[in-house]
């Protein structure tokens, strides 16, 4: 196993940095009394002694890592670390194995979903942990999709390297990963704190308010309330969130441009926010009409308030509820469950397989149609201004097919395992989007504690498959990655 | 529209040569004197004239078909001989165009799912009528397939042309459409009237053994009771089915081609047949098996025959039951409907993508795999021993994408209308694969009758959409296509 020694010394030392974040809810635990100080001490003591020895054992073999190391270095980090992170829950909470590690990968993953019942009752260092897990993951979602899948060059990320719009060049981000995830960083903490002073001054009390920050920043949808978002039954605070879910939900790199700019040109020039903000907006507002008619709320007030929330909320796959939309008519929750396959920007937080490759699938198909008309045109599909390589189609057409199979393939496992059709379908797809809820059994009044263990350790893959791009996981899997 | 002039002389033809099929009812009308002699003397005179007058209009404009041409063809075909083909049905059942259209074509795009009720005791010459309408769709379907469509090169279907295996060249299938088609007639013929007479040996009356041959061969699934096979309640029966509908599942091509040579080998060297074949026959063993553990069968055996026949007929997309399968535990129909999405072979009268193009996407997806790794990495993607060229690659991905995108929507809109999901998406699944019969209020036990117009319209389109490889409709429906 030397082959790979860089990636274990690397590895080792990311565990030990985990493992200082544990000292946060170390702290709180101690300062507030609040019983689960052993928990914390053990889970950091084992952490950090883990790390320790991964990066002693392999200190010599210290060096830039390539291609194929990258690839294991971001699987094993994704699917190791919330092996730390579950020990919390394990000691403190008593809960399974396969339940704790189901939660660390939903709040590292920043999917949202749960399999804890009295949120309300938790010891509050517990819930820091989980969403302070959920807003680390939002920061290693950044880096991943700006600078180091694009790298990989997975499922036509590359094309995010020359994104940046024409006159913008010249002010190009950093190429180095540190250097640009430096960058995305100051941002990412800069609205998180913004954030939390939102929630602060719309009414929430400065533990919830740092909690729900971190959780809505990070578009993951853990909440310190059972009832989620309806635990506060306020519209300004729904409000807030929803904005700051929308600016989540945009490429980072772009924020990062604009401020350092001072300028909303990088905006105009995305050329996924546009159609992120028109399918959020476009559907809320339609989808408002079609809850009245039905009978879902009274009045076209209530019902906006609640499709805008909603809307916003499962298609940048956060996952808050403030209300049961499980009861909605069907078509509407999974017409939410289908925007967050696709809604949110590469670069953002959120999950799906991007509005970016949304767009080229579709300008393939646009170009399939006219060759069909016209064999030998020659047809070039262009985002952003920019000319897609045959490579970068070829890896965009190949992803959307393996997260359909993959769908499916979950689904059909579910199924086979004895969940109905909708609890099913609905778990793939918001497990594999990190959305969170779905519907049915395990929809925004449920959670997932129904599931059997190995339905449980299904949906912990299919997160992190999700996470990780799919392929990302899958070259890990191959038999010929481990060869030669 | 004169630009189109030549199509619609020939479309006048062809409305006129199916006229004349409608011929062999007419005459079982009147010599069995069940009531329908009227409906079927008009139905007759109004095709016919229809015919004659499309045709007479444009008779000087005689001239070679182009590439667009070829597509309007196609098109006007398939959505219009099921609009005569329902007027028997219309006149004498007295049932409503949208639900006449919808089982004409059912009926023509081999699919097999209906809205009558009482199949058993309807005039026979109905029943002969609804039956042959799948044979001759199947007829027609085997030269779109393999002659039309590669010409069109609709979704990869150009790798069609050449797809005679290596050593088999030299008995290459004869190029131009009109003699391949002949050849393939010859067989298609040929085991029609093999299929009649095992029927018949196997204990059907000589009636039913001509209509179920006819929905056999086209892999359509219409019925003459409304137990479909379950009223036989033969094991004979089923057997004969099976391997029948096996036949039919694979290429007609391979089939000619194994006549011709008197040789089993083109079945070796074609690139679907193994897979279709070691596909269903793995299905069948796991479906038993889980059916047994399940406890639905009491024994291993039952389990099997039923598992083997249902399998089997929802894989190749006919439609047939011998029993209430959605009954079973819920993961073995929707593992047969997914199935039908891609087990049957190009070439053959069954639906879905087609093994073929699985066989593509597969490889696609384990390319990007290797590309992911090493991506300087050259690697051709072959079907059959021959490389597929790009352009393939790219219809292929762009079809499947399209497919899937095809079965969400129309679900979308099912659900939107009211239907409950399993039905609504088993609807769209079983309808644009021309499987026939979902789950749900459109299982195999119930018809589409309880579906609203606007639904049947939706199932109606799915049928005529999946037959016709989604983008061959999608070009005629496009602005671009009607300019210049």
């Amino acid at each position: 196993m030397t082959r790979f020694a860089a990636v274990y010394h690397a590895f080792g030392m990311i565990v030990m940095l985990f493992g200082l974040t544990l000292l946060a809810p170390l702290a709180l635990s101690y300062a507030v009394n609040d019983g689960a100080q052993t928990a914390y001490d053990e889970t950091f003591a084992l952490t950090m002694l883990s790390g320790a020895f991964l990066w002693y054992r392999y200190r010599r073999g210290k060096r830039d890592l390539q291609i194929r190391e990258g690839f294991l270095l971001v699987a094993l980090v994704w699917t190791g670390l919330p092996a730390f992170a579950a020990l919390p829950f394990v000691l403190q909470l008593g809960m399974s194995y396969h339940d704790a590690y189901f939660e660390a990968v939903a709040g590292l993953t920043a999917t949202g979903a749960t399999v804890i019942v009295g949120l309300d009752d938790l010891p509050m260092s517990i819930n820091l942990w989980r969403h302070q897990m959920m807003w680390l993951g939002g920061m290693g979602l950044i880096v991943l999709a700006v600078a180091i899948l694009p790298m990989l060059g997975i499922g036509g990320r590359e094309m995010l390297k020359a994104e940046l719009p024409g006159p913008m060049k010249d002010s190009k981000m950093t190429p180095r990963v540190a250097e640009t995830a430096k960058g995305l960083w100051l941002v990412y903490i800069g609205i998180t704190v913004l954030c939390v002073l939102a929630y602060r001054w719309g009414g929430m009390t400065w533990f919830d308010a740092v909690c729900h920050a971190f959780s809505t920043v990070s578009l993951g949808g853990f909440s310190t309330h059972d009832a989620s978002f309806g635990h506060f039954d306020s519209p300004s605070l729904e409000w807030i969130a929803i904005a700051f879910m929308l600016f989540s939900g945009i490429n980072y790199a772009t924020h990062f441009l604009a401020l350092h700019g001072r300028s909303l040109r990088p905006y105009r020039f995305d050329p996924e926010a546009p159609w992120f903000v028109g399918v959020l907006l476009g559907s809320a507002f339609l989808l408002a009409p079609y809850l009245t008619w039905e009978g879902t709320h009274g009045d076209f007030a209530t019902s906006l308030r609640h499709s805008m929330f909603h809307v916003v909320s499962v298609a940048t796959t956060t996952g808050y509820a403030t209300v049961d939309y499980g009861q909605w008519p069907v078509f509407a929750g999974l017409w939410l469950l289908f925007l967050g396959s696709f809604a949110t920007s590469a670069g953002s937080t959120g999950g799906g397989i991007k509005m970016m490759r949304a767009m080229l699938l579709y300008k393939q198909v646009y170009r399939e149609l006219i060759r069909t008309m016209h064999p030998a045109a020659v047809y070039h599909v262009r985002l952003g201004g920019a000319v897609a390589p045959q490579s970068i189609l070829f890896a965009v057409l190949a992803f959307g097919f393996m997260y359909m199979v993959s769908i499916v393939s979950v689904t059909l496992l579910l199924a086979l395992t004895g969940l109905d059709a909708l609890t099913s379908f609905s778990a793939a797809v918001a497990c594999i989007n990190n959305t969170g809820p779905g519907l049915g059994g395990v929809g925004p009044a449920g959670n997932y504690l129904l599931l059997n263990d190995f339905q449980t350790w299904l949906c912990s893959f299919a997160m992190l498959l999700g996470r990780l791009e799919i392929f990302t996981l899958l070259v890990v899997l191959t038999p010929a990655f481990w060869r030669r | 529209m004169e630009r189109y002039a030549p199509v619609f002389r020939a479309l006048g033809m062809i409305v006129m040569l199916f006229g004349l099929t409608i011929l062999a009812p007419l005459a079982l009308s009147h010599i069995v004197d069940d009531g329908a002699q009227t409906a079927y003397d008009e139905a007759f005179g109004l095709t016919l004239l229809s015919g004659f007058w499309l045709w007479y209009r444009y008779r000087r404009c005689a001239r070679d078909l182009g590439i667009r041409d070829g597509f309007l063809m196609v098109v006007l075909v398939w959505s219009i001989l099921p609009a005569f083909a329902a007027l028997p049905l219309m006149i004498q059942l007295g049932i409503s165009f949208t639900d006449a259209y919808f089982e004409t074509m059912s009926g023509l795009t081999t699919t097999g799912s209906t809205v009558l009720s009482n199949l058993d005791t309807l005039p026979m010459s109905i029943n002969l009528w609804r039956h042959q309408l799948v044979w001759v769709g199947g007829m027609g379907l085997i030269v779109l397939a393999i002659a039309i469509l590669p010409l069109l090169g609709i979704g990869g279907r150009q790798m069609f042309k050449a797809e005679t295996p290596g050593p088999m060249k030299d008995s290459k299938l004869t190029p131009r459409i009109a003699e391949t088609a002949k050849g393939l007639y010859v067989v298609y013929l040929v085991v029609t009237i093999a299929c009649v007479l095992a029927y018949r040996w196997a204990g059907m009356t000589w009636f039913d053994a001509v209509c179920h041959t006819f929905s056999t061969m086209g892999l359509g699934g219409f019925s003459t009771h409304d137990a479909s096979f379950g009223f036989f309640d033969s094991p004979e029966i089923e057997f004969v089915s099976i391997v029948f509908m096996l036949i039919a599942g694979m290429n007609f091509g391979t089939l000619f081609l194994a006549a011709h040579a008197r040789s089993l080998r083109p079945y070796l060297v074609d690139p679907e047949a193994g897979w279709f074949l070691a596909v269903t026959l793995f299905s069948i063993l796991f479906v038993a098996v889980y059916l047994l553990a399940a406890e639905t069968y009491p024994e291993f055996l039952t389990a099997l025959r039923f598992s083997a026949f249902n399998v089997v007929s929802i894989a190749t997309t006919t439609g047939y039951a011998s029993t209430d399968y959605a009954l079973w535990p819920m993961f073995a129909p929707v593992w047969m409907l997914f199935l039908s999405s891609f087990a049957t072979s190009a070439g053959s009268t069954g639906g879905g993508i087609k093994m073929m193009r699985a066989l593509l996407l597969y490889k696609q997806v384990y390319r990007e795999l290797v590309r992911a790794m090493h991506p300087n990495a050259v690697v051709n993607v072959t079907v059959g021993g021959q490389v597929a060229p790009q352009s393939i690659l790219f219809a292929v991905l762009a079809f499947g994408f399209m497919y899937m995108v095809s079965v969400v929507s129309m679900t979308l809109l099912l659900l939107f209308s009211g239907l409950d999901i399993l039905s609504a998406f088993t609807a769209v699944v079983a309808s644009i694969n021309n499987t026939g019969p979902g789950l749900g209020v459109v299982g195999p036990s119930t018809t589409y009758e309880v579906l609203t117009d606007f639904q049947t319209w939706v199932c109606t389109f799915a049928m005529l959409l999946g037959r016709l490889e989604i983008f061959t409709l999608l070009v005629v429906l496009t602005p671009a296509f009607w300019r210049k």
